[in-house]
């Protein structure tokens, strides 16, 4: 298996030269491999955003190098970081993160359309993905006119359509209820193993974690557990997630 | 010790958002400015009195001031909305934190008073030191004559002074209710959820269809002004604003919609964010860009009409008399200035004063024959051209008394008659000669014929307001009755033009705050820096675009108005001048507005 994302000796540090330095991340180390399904778990505080932060680009460590396929994103800058941004990775977020102001078809086309893609081919990939995620039929709705749910598989659908080399959460059922946070989880599960998708998910939630194939756990900076599903059911894997976390923060 | 601590937190408010305030500051010292100077023309009937000769002349100027009013309330409240935006977040916070309402009230009352009182005071200083440059440009450039006009007028300064204080009192009060009745949870997300509007298909044609028949009928009254008189300007008024609304209600929204759901344009680069933007804008800004577009109208007509009048001083001035300048019995000193212009024809008369009578040397006129017009306030006087000594002997009284009025101060003397070359020889009485000339150039060279004009007007006691027989003369005259006439055209345009682009820019820029997510999106799908920034100068651009355009037909067809009037000779001459230099201003404008947005929804 080749790795997709590989974390090398990253190290993150806030404050000025003459200000009061705060170390989020000290040394961090992990690799993802092709096709994987890999949660990073850590209570608030323990460096997890910066370190998502770093890994979509919109920050950049102090030292240490990430290469995602290939490219060391710490040395792109410009039109190289846009272009990698749009080619490469997919993000979906709490928040959705959708154009209010463009119906969702539009919200889905719009990363096709940056690429200066025909519009014929770009209207075949739209219901594509859409069938695939099931929101077909509230293309023409404004986010203001579905649901939560609906939202964050729109989100999806967006980030999934350039086929990114690998897909960002970062604590995508944050804002939905239960049902619809299951039925997202298992959509990307589906992507996964039906489309070899390599998804990474940020999120202190365990039963987010518990469709995972692999946990990372992050405190004060530094990754120092990991867990593997095997051939686990999911629910045996939630329990000993809940199990891990008690043990890890205490 | 609360007073203190209230203080302080309106005074740190300030200092936060020091960028932003200082935009917003600017922009409320230049309406003051604008407004001061304005005042300084309006009240000072003195002024107005002795520079035109339209008795209304002061009734115009309230007129003037009552629109400049409602402009400069309407611009108030864009900008105070802006204020109201930087706020509103942070006041919640104040409020979730267990702050009075009462006391928050204050807060923003004394906010807006404090920034208000400031910008009144450096935009009345603004206003005397703006008004001394303009008015001594604009003298320069245009040769106004300006009577009674001082950049310091206490009267001014004390209107200015009332209307702005009232205005922001009652801007700040409005601020302390809208804060205080407002939820909370509003104020802290005060982020427009764009809903989608359904509008009947029906319904909607027969908008289009209105605004445009509206508009029309508006142009139409306009055209008829010489037979509809006020009534053609009431309902000029009501169709066009109307007409107007409903063009951008509905057909400049069919347009974008209609882009929108063209996939070859919509799906290429960012064009289905910019249309969604616009579509989402327009329908909140209908009100505003519409209002605009009837400003901008305004304020280009004025500009227009101003620059008008300038060339009707020159059209007036060519086809009133034929003669650029008179001397009467020039020295040799006076002779050689005069060697030195560049000229195009001299006529040399011979006259005698004998026993208070004046006696033609009629050969003089059979060598060089006389042209003559008699002005009769249009722009086709009756005119005489080379008569000759002949002609002029068959209608002796008529010409003896035109040739009078060449002689300045005829008080003392009495026509006496044609005289043949011998009989003038053996009339006994003073000599005197008339010499009239034509310049190649005169507008290049009437500064140069100035002293010697003064000075034979001296000679002759000429009363020079009721002279016609020279063109200089008869510029002085008319550039007088016309220069306040234009300077109140070049300056309510100007500065109606710098506040309806301002109330577009302070629009744009309350909503930035809200806008800096999208691009943040925008950037984390990948979107270049260079793409988002054309994005936002197409947007902001059609925005800008659309009420100008709409501002040009409105000028178009409103001059029509003083084409049948006859108040303007060919209003539509050189019309690229004032729509030129108004478009640069105004895309100025933009540009300044363009750059701001970006820097605050791009930022790093």
């Amino acid at each position: 298996m080749t790795s997709i994302v590989a974390v090398q000796q990253v190290k993150k540090v806030y404050g000025k030269v003459h200000e009061e330095k705060t170390v989020a991340l000290k040394n961090v180390n992990f690799q993802v491999e092709t096709g994987e399904f890999i949660g990073i778990m850590g209570a608030s505080g323990s460096g997890k955003s910066t370190l998502l932060n770093i890994l979509s680009t919109i920050d950049r460590p102090t030292s240490g190098q990430v290469l995602i396929n290939g490219y060391d994103i710490t040395k792109l800058r410009g039109n190289k970081l846009s272009d990698f941004r749009a080619h490469q990775i997919g993000f979906i977020f709490q928040d959705f993160n959708l154009l209010e102001d463009l119906t969702v078809e539009e919200n889905i086309a719009l990363p096709l359309s940056l690429e200066e893609m025909s519009p014929k081919r770009i209207k075949a990939l739209v219901t594509l993905i859409s069938k695939k995620l099931s929101i077909s039929s509230i293309l023409k709705k404004y986010p203001a006119e579905i649901s939560g749910g609906q939202k964050q598989r729109a989100a999806a659908a967006r980030a999934l359509i350039t086929k990114p080399a690998i897909l960002l959460g970062d604590e995508p059922t944050g804002s939905l209820d239960s049902s619809s946070a299951r039925e997202l989880l298992n959509t990307m599960t589906n992507l996964n193993q039906k489309d070899k998708i390599s998804i990474l998910l940020v999120t202190h939630d365990p039963v987010s974690a518990s469709f995972c194939q692999r946990i990372l756990f992050i405190k004060d900076g530094v990754i120092g557990k990991e867990l593997r599903r095997n051939n686990l059911d999911r629910i045996s894997f939630y329990h000993q997630i809940l199990n891990e976390v008690e043990s890890f923060e205490s | 010790m609360v007073k203190k601590m209230t203080l302080k937190l309106a005074l740190s408010g300030l200092k936060n958002h020091l960028k932003d305030y200082f935009i917003l500051f600017s922009g409320l010292t230049i309406s003051a400015a604008i407004f001061y100077m304005f005042q300084t023309l309006a009240a000072n009937p003195l002024f107005l009195k002795s520079n035109t000769y339209l008795s209304s002349i002061v009734v115009i100027f309230n007129l003037g001031t009552f629109l400049l009013a409602i402009i400069t309330f309407a611009y108030l409240n864009y900008a105070n909305n802006f204020l109201i935006s930087l706020r509103s977040r942070i006041y919640a916070m104040y409020l979730m934190l267990g702050a009075k309402s009462r006391k928050i009230a204050q807060l923003i009352f004394l906010e807006t008073i404090v920034i208000g009182f400031l910008a009144i005071l450096t935009g009345i200083v603004c206003g005397i030191i703006l008004t001394q440059l303009i008015s001594r440009l604009l003298i320069k450039q245009l040769d106004l004559s300006l009577i009674h006009y001082s950049p310091w007028n206490n009267q001014a300064i004390l209107v200015t002074l009332i209307f702005f204080l009232f205005i922001f009192v009652f801007f700040a009060l409005k601020n302390a209710r809208k804060l205080v009745y407002t939820p909370i949870l509003k104020l802290l997300n005060q982020e427009k959820t764009p809903v989608r509007a359904h509008k009947n298909p029906l319904l909607w044609g027969g908008e289009i269809i209105a605004g445009i028949v509206l508009l029309a009928i508006g142009y139409w009254a306009l055209a008829h002004l010489d037979k509809l008189n006020v009534n053609g300007i009431f309902m000029a008024i009501i169709t066009i604003v109307s007409g107007s609304y409903f063009v951008f209600d509905s057909l400049f929204l069919a347009i974008i919609q209609s882009l929108q759901h063209r996939p070859n344009f919509a799906l290429k680069r960012l064009h289905s964010f910019t249309l969604g933007q616009l579509n989402f804008r327009l329908r909140d800004l209908t009100k505003l860009l519409a209002m605009i577009s009837i400003m901008f109208a305004l304020a280009l007509g004025a500009i227009t009409v101003g620059i008008g009048f300038h060339r009707d001083i020159a059209t007036i001035t060519n086809v009133c008399s034929d003669y650029d300048f008179i001397l009467h019995d020039p020295s040799t000193r006076e002779l050689d200035q005069v060697n030195n212009l560049k000229l195009t024809d001299t006529s040399v008369y011979h006259y005698k004063i004998a026993s208070n009578k004046v006696y033609w040397l009629v050969d003089d006129f059979n060598l060089k024959p006389f042209n003559h017009v008699i002005p009769n306030g249009s722009f086709n006087p009756i005119k005489y051209s080379h008569v000759t000594g002949k002609q002029m002997l068959k209608d002796k009284n008529q010409w003896l008394s035109i040739l009078q009025s060449y002689l300045g101060d005829t008080s003392t003397i009495l026509p006496g008659g044609f005289l043949s070359k011998k009989e003038f020889e053996t009339k006994t009485g003073k000599e005197h000669i008339i010499n009239l000339y034509v310049l190649k150039n005169f507008m290049a060279e009437k500064n140069q014929i100035k002293p010697l004009v003064l000075a034979d007007n001296k000679k002759i006691k000429l009363d020079v307001n009721r002279d016609s027989t020279q063109k200089y003369n008869m510029f002085f005259v008319i550039n007088g009755m016309l220069s306040g006439f234009e300077f109140m055209g070049l300056f309510l345009g100007i500065a109606f033009l710098a506040m309806l682009a301002s109330c577009l820019m302070f629009k744009i820029l309350s909503g930035a705050n809200n806008d800096m997510h999208r691009y943040q999106i925008l950037k984390q799908i990948g979107a270049r820096h260079q793409l988002l920034e054309y994005s936002i100068a197409q947007e902001i651009g059609t925005i800008f675009l659309l009420p100008a355009l709409l501002g040009v037909v409105h000028v178009l067809f409103g001059l029509q108005m003083f084409k049948v009037t006859n108040l303007i000779y060919e209003p539509y001459k050189n019309l690229i001048i004032p729509i030129g230099i108004f478009l640069v201003l105004y895309a100025f404008y933009y540009l300044v507005t363009d750059f701001i947005y970006q820097k605050k929804v791009l930022r790093k």
